[in-house]
């Protein structure tokens, strides 16, 4: 019997063509070995993806330092909107970017997002842009 | 996709890769230092390097500069030996205050993990780290480290497999 070798890291990794897939799927059902193979494999996987991402020091990046909007001179920048809104607006300036573009719960779950309001030039549409840019979410 | 270099600064690199590009050299070295080193090398390659980039895979073309920029400086300076990890214990105060149990038995795992990392010869450990660090594709891999993709594929499992034997 010819066992699956190097097709079980390319399984974990959903890198295996259809018909790849296919042979995996029915040499595991019957092949103790193999789902042996495939499990220490899966622990030396998870054992790296464990390891924590450090965070990089911001003076190696060269980037401008983080600029903090001001609470009261946000409010005085909506101080001519109506009250209601300017009252949402101080609960919100804390998590808008630099731009005036609103960071919403769903920015700030996310590891891109939430360095948004850090970030003079890392708004929302920027990220946005820049994902695009790169193809990081094109399929 | 990148269609001319003006859609994308080194700013807009280093904002949303430079995270990544430090960690791929922390840990194929354990070291931060030279984390720190390659990041800026790689930065002020793709400052040069974006004028001339010519849309295609980013990510391959990125992983490219940034892997030659590592192998650059390995070759440039005798390797420091890597003994990062007990400073950097004693620099967060881990070690010398007292900590839940599972919190420094969760940092002693991850320092095995890095040991047996670094044991590993460099393509599979480069490997491992652009798949399982980097979060990389298997093309892309195969983009950044010029070689077949079958290779990276070989790679990969034979990296695991010793990594596997390390760990116990
Ligand atoms: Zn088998």
């Amino acid at each position: 019997m010819i066992h699956l070798g190097e097709l079980l890291s390319a399984h974990l990794d959903g890198e295996l063509s259809p018909a790849e897939r296919d042979r995996v799927a029915e040499h595991l059902e019957e092949c103790d070995r193999c789902r042996d193979e495939l499990e220490e494999l899966a622990a030396a996987r998870a054992a790296v993806r464990s390891l924590p991402l450090v965070e990089v020091p911001a003076a190696a990046l060269g980037l401008p330092e983080p600029v903090v909007v001001p609470l009261t001179r946000r409010k005085s920048v909506w101080a001519g909107m109506a009250a209601a809104a300017a009252a949402i607006s101080i609960v919100v300036a804390s998590v808008l970017a630099p731009d005036g573009t609103a960071v919403t719960p769903q920015d700030l779950s996310d590891p891109f997002g939430a360095r948004v309001s850090l970030d003079p030039g890392f708004t929302p549409t920027k990220v946005a842009q820049v994902r695009v840019a790169t193809g990081e979410f094109a399929e | 996709m990148v269609e001319t270099a003006s859609d994308i600064s080194w700013e807009d690199v280093a904002r949303v890769y430079g995270r990544k590009i430090y960690n791929f050299a922390y840990r194929l070295t354990g070291n931060p230092d030279d984390a720190h080193d390659l990041v800026q090398e790689v930065l002020l390659r793709v400052r040069r390097g974006l004028p001339t980039y010519r849309p295609g895979s980013f990510e391959g073309w990125l992983w490219r500069i940034t892997r030659n920029a590592f192998l650059d400086d390995v070759r440039r300076r005798k390797r420091r030996p890597t003994t990062a990890l007990p400073d950097e214990l004693d620099r967060t105060g881990l070690v010398s205050s007292p900590a839940p149990d599972e919190v420094l038995a969760s940092i002693r795992l991850g320092e095995d993990i890095q040991k047996a990392l670094l044991d590993l010869p460099y393509d599979f450990r480069e490997a491992v780290v652009l798949c399982d660090v980097v979060g990389l594709s298997y093309e892309e891999i195969a983009q950044a480290v010029e070689a077949p993709i079958g290779t990276v594929r070989s790679r990969i499992h034979r990296g695991r497999r010793m990594l596997r034997e390390r760990l116990g």
